[in-house]
């Protein structure tokens, strides 16, 4: 037998498990153009809907003549309000407790906001009918500055909740307020503040942006009128919480409901929410008998669905004159749009806005949070980031920033004072949280030596005085971050959205000729599971990861999960992965025990095969078990090779990493350029080193993007002023640079296999990095904060306002 | 957004006055006019066409003149609605001041547009809006000094 002639290493590199740059399975059709996304499917009869949307921020809708509409040859239906309310359906629940209409019902409350929804035979009478529906409004004061929200003379937006004093998330003060959210202690932290040698202040705003993936929103729902079954296909990050969601609002028994997440271009947070499309999608299909596709355009997706950030974040931190830090205050208003859709844990309604304490041990703290109605789209989504964690690390690595400018001293010692020891963990932060494990200074002196961070500071020092000599227009930044994340979510007794429980699960069924099936919760929009899921397995099960089909996403086949963001996945499903695998080798133990004749304890596992112990000669490879668990009758063990697991993980892990960014500005003319970019990610054990790098670039683009230019901006009368990519920033390779990545290793103690997840880290991290280097190329200059994001006539404005143009 | 500008008119103020009160001048300035009706003492009905970068708006306009204060200031507030492209909303306040050469008009105009308009095309409005006025008040002067040597001959 030849394989028995392979060694160890040999048969270890067969699996390609753990640690292994496996190629992406996925990307064999991606790069073909043989993805099959919503807007691909095609069905006989299918028919296309599209919204007539309010050109509105705030008005009464008088009026809706829809006749102009019907009348056009190709057109089914219009859906209004009206249409949807008999069945209960012009509102909906949002993901954070609120409500949402549907269909604008009596007024709209923001620009964009869906009126009506003409259902017709093809895309192009959908639009022209869309013209012709007459809407008659009468318009209202539109409120868009948040901290205007409360005056007297402000415009109550939420009409139908203007009276209730109490919210989803507690008592409302006022009709534009939604909640205040507290934790820690406020008292104590005050007292510090009070007392303290040296106290630094700062409004730290995230401006509002939007995940603007590459494939737009969209959905096509098919109501089966004979066996009473409902198809949904769609952009869903949660299929399973999205079938849920469509059965109680619809009342259509769950079992009758297939919902189906396709392949899916990007999801970055946008994808979590429901959307009024999906709705009314569904309603079309059951009122016409017929499928019914809905597919945002890029204007639609920018101005209407989900946004992520708008945080206002007002900070105060306290150290001694040595710059140990001894507590941290913040208020944050949150600017939640016309309806509080927030997709965050139900216990958290500013998400884990409470990890800002960052890497420090910051022993005391106090965070409140208020959020606010404004006559913006409702959104609040974790653009990659796990719930609100990018703005908790943008807002510390701010304040550290701030606080080293206050004590006059630099940036990356301070921050070396105050990280979370070693020794420290498992760490109880001020603010509840219970960081599972942590290596902060090897990562960060790690860092600071792989730039030779001293040298870059003598750079720096040098091209100011060469500036100030006239020898040169442009300064040097160099941002520093080190951020902690918190992800995972979550634990069932804390974490849940809509009182579903964020557990996830995974099935396997191992096939008799020993290749094998694994189902998931999640969700793939471009993570590569089907790659990294099928190398977990491999290391567990040992089967190599190409004889592993993943599959996911179909509410018929896959087990029940709550789907993938906030780097969820891998700490979670990929723990369900592990352990579900865990128990098809205990059965195969029990079966290989019965075909070796040795009693189970006599055998030990040994990368593929179980093998006696002392006697290396005698074993069964998994490929062997699986045959003989399907067709060898054994005494005691029932046939066949399946296993389930549902994880409920008991604690989130907490990846962290060390970015470091060197960034030159051009004084006369705003434009940056970045130097260099070092990114050291610590995501504990590391599944695919490949599919990690490509998520570190990916996310460190999208954080350039934040922070150097993309953002949802509104004039004051609720005018989405970034509605298309000509205003809307997204970085091509033009702007992107080279990206120097690295890592340390520290494993999670709780999870399975050690992994923490890291798909969001880059983004969390690279925010700070790159708005601190900007920051920090005006500190010689007398500049505490800029706001983000710094496109280059803001850079040249910061500059003007620093009298740097003589 | 608020516009502001002046411009010089080689005639006495209160022809310039009357011409600004006057469906057929006015319609003949505004550029992009494809109709103009009185409905009113001092109310009006217009149709105009205007092009923002990529989007071609046509707007049905209700305009309200104010001549209240003239011959030394001339008002005027109105609204448009290009349905799904947008709207708008402004004024404008026209000062004319005697001098040697004619008439000098200050005006001061105060517009707001909205809708998918102010989306696709926020960083093309003013542009346009400045645009758009100077060449009403081009056209203003040509229709006005048309007239008036058509009237002398």
């Amino acid at each position: 037998m030849s394989a028995a002639a392979e060694t160890v290493q040999e048969r270890q590199a067969k699996l390609k498990g753990l640690g292994t740059s496996r190629k992406r399975v996925e990307d064999a059709r991606f790069t073909q153009g043989k993805g099959n996304y919503v807007d691909d499917i095609k069905m006989p009869g299918m028919l296309f809907g599209d919204f007539v949307r309010s050109q509105h921020a705030h008005a009464r809708v008088k009026s809706i003549d829809t006749s102009a509409a019907l009348a056009l040859p190709g057109v089914i239906a219009v859906l209004t309000a009206k249409d949807l309310e008999p069945l209960s359906l012009h509102w909906m629940p949002t993901l954070a407790g609120d409500k949402q209409m549907v269909l604008a019902d009596g007024k709209v409350l923001f620009q964009g906001q869906e009126v009506a929804f003409v259902v017709a035979e093809d895309r192009y009478i959908a639009a022209d009918a869309v013209d012709l529906v007459k809407v008659e409004y009468e318009e209202l004061p539109v409120l868009v500055d948040p901290f205007k929200a409360e005056l007297p003379d402000a415009p109550i937006l939420r009409e139908d909740i203007a009276d209730s004093t109490e919210g989803a998330h507690g008592p409302r003060r006022h009709p534009n307020h939604i909640f205040t959210w507290e934790q820690g202690d406020k008292a104590a932290t005050e007292s510090i503040l009070d007392e303290a040698e040296v106290v630094a202040e700062e409004m730290v705003y995230y401006h509002r942006t939007h995940p603007c993936p590459m494939e737009t929103c969209g959905s096509v729902a098919s109501m089966d009128k004979v066996n009473g079954k409902l198809t949904l296909w769609g952009t869903f990050q949660a299929p399973h919480v999205v079938r849920t969601v469509a059965s109680l609002l619809s009342g259509i028994a769950e079992h009758n409901i297939r919902v189906v997440s396709p392949d899916i271009g990007g999801g970055f947070g946008n994808k979590v929410g429901v959307y009024p499309g999906y709705v009314c999608s569904i309603v079309a299909s059951i009122v016409t008998g017929q499928p019914v596709k809905w597919i945002e355009d890029r204007m639609e997706n920018l101005s209407a669905t989900a946004f992520a950030r708008d945080y206002w974040m007002q900070g105060k931190i306290a150290a001694t004159k040595s710059g140990k830090i001894l507590g941290l205050w913040c208020h944050t208003t949150a600017d939640h749009g016309a309806f509080d859709a927030c997709a965050d844990p139900t216990k958290y309604p500013a998400g884990f806005m409470n990890i800002c304490t960052g890497s420090y041990d910051i022993p005391t703290a106090y965070l409140a949070v208020d959020g606010i109605y404004t006559n913006k789209a409702p959104g609040g989504v974790a653009y990659r980031c796990s719930f609100r964690v990018t703005e908790a690390a943008y807002f510390i690595e701010r304040m550290i920033e701030v606080l080293a400018i206050k004590l006059d001293m630099d940036a990356a010692e301070l921050r070396a004072i105050n990280f979370v020891k070693k020794e420290q963990f498992p760490y109880q932060s001020a603010l509840g949280w219970e960081y599972d494990s942590g290596d902060y200074h090897t990562a960060w002196n790690k860092a600071l030596e792989a730039v030779d961070y001293h040298g870059l500071r003598r750079q720096q020092a040098q091209q100011v005085e060469d500036f100030k000599a006239g020898n040169t227009r442009k300064l040097m930044g160099i941002g520093l971050c080190h951020f902690t994340e918190i992800v995972g979510a979550g634990p069932v007794k804390n974490c849940d959205i809509l009182g579903m429980g964020m557990f996830d699960s995974c099935e396997i069924r191992i096939h008799p000729t020993g290749s094998a099936l694994a189902r998931l919760g999640t969700i793939s929009q471009g993570q590569g599971h089907a790659t990294t899921f099928a190398q977990i397995l491999a290391s567990e099960i040992g089967i190599s990861a190409d004889d592993i089909t993943i599959e996911e996403g179909d509410t018929d086949t896959a087990p029940y999960g709550l789907g993938t963001y906030g780097s969820r996945s891998t700490p979670v499903a990929g723990a369900a992965t592990a352990m579900a695998g865990r128990k098809i080798r205990a059965k195969a133990q029990m079966i290989a025990a019965y075909l070796l004749e040795v009693h189970d304890n006599d055998l030990e596992w040994e990368v593929d095969r179980f093998v006696v112990k002392g006697a290396p000669e005698r074993f069964k490879t998994m490929k062997e078990i699986a045959f003989a668990s399907y067709n060898q009758a054994i005494p005691g063990v029932e046939p066949g090779l399946e296993a389930v697991s549902y994880y409920d993980p008991p604690n989130m892990t907490y990846p962290f990493g060390a970015y470091i960014c060197v960034m030159e500005i051009d004084v006369d003319t705003g434009v940056s350029d970045i130097k260099q970019f070092y990114a050291l990610d610590d995501c504990g054990t590391r599944i695919n080193p490949m599919i990690i790098e490509g998520q570190v670039h990916g996310g460190l683009t999208e954080a350039l993007a934040i922070a150097l230019g993309q953002e949802i901006a509104y004039d004051e009368l609720g005018n989405v002023k970034t509605g298309t990519l000509m205003d809307f920033f997204i970085p091509t390779s033009w702007e992107t640079p080279n990206y120097q990545t690295d890592y340390t290793e520290t494993p999670s103690p709780h999870h399975p296999i050690g992994a923490k997840g890291v798909g969001e880290s880059p983004n969390v991290g690279g925010v700070p990095a790159f708005s601190n280097a900007i920051n920090d190329a005006f500190r010689a200059f007398g500049l505490t904060h800029t706001h983000m994001p710094h496109d280059h006539w803001r850079i040249w404005k910061t500059a003007k306002q620093l009298g740097l143009h003589g | 957004m608020i516009l502001k500008e002046e411009v010089q008119i080689p005639l006495d103020r209160n022809t310039v006055f009357n011409a600004l009160n006057d469906p057929d001048i006015l319609q003949q300035s505004i550029p992009g006019c494809e109709e103009l009706k009185q409905t009113g003492d001092n109310q009006m009905e217009a149709r105009v066409v205007v092009k923002f970068g990529p989007v071609k708006a046509s707007f049905n306009s209700n305009v309200e003149l104010d001549p209240s204060g003239g011959p030394e200031l001339f008002k005027l507030s109105g609204s448009g609605d290009a349905g799904v492209a947008g709207f708008a909303n402004g004024g404008a306040n026209v000062h004319l001041q005697e001098n040697e050469e004619g008439t000098l008009l200050t005006y001061e105009v105060n517009i707001d547009i909205s809708g998918k308009l102010a989306q696709v095309g926020s960083r093309l409005i003013e542009g346009t809006s400045k645009r758009l006025a100077k060449k009403f008040f081009t056209n203003f002067e040509e229709a006005l000094l048309s007239g008036q040597s058509a009237a002398q001959t």
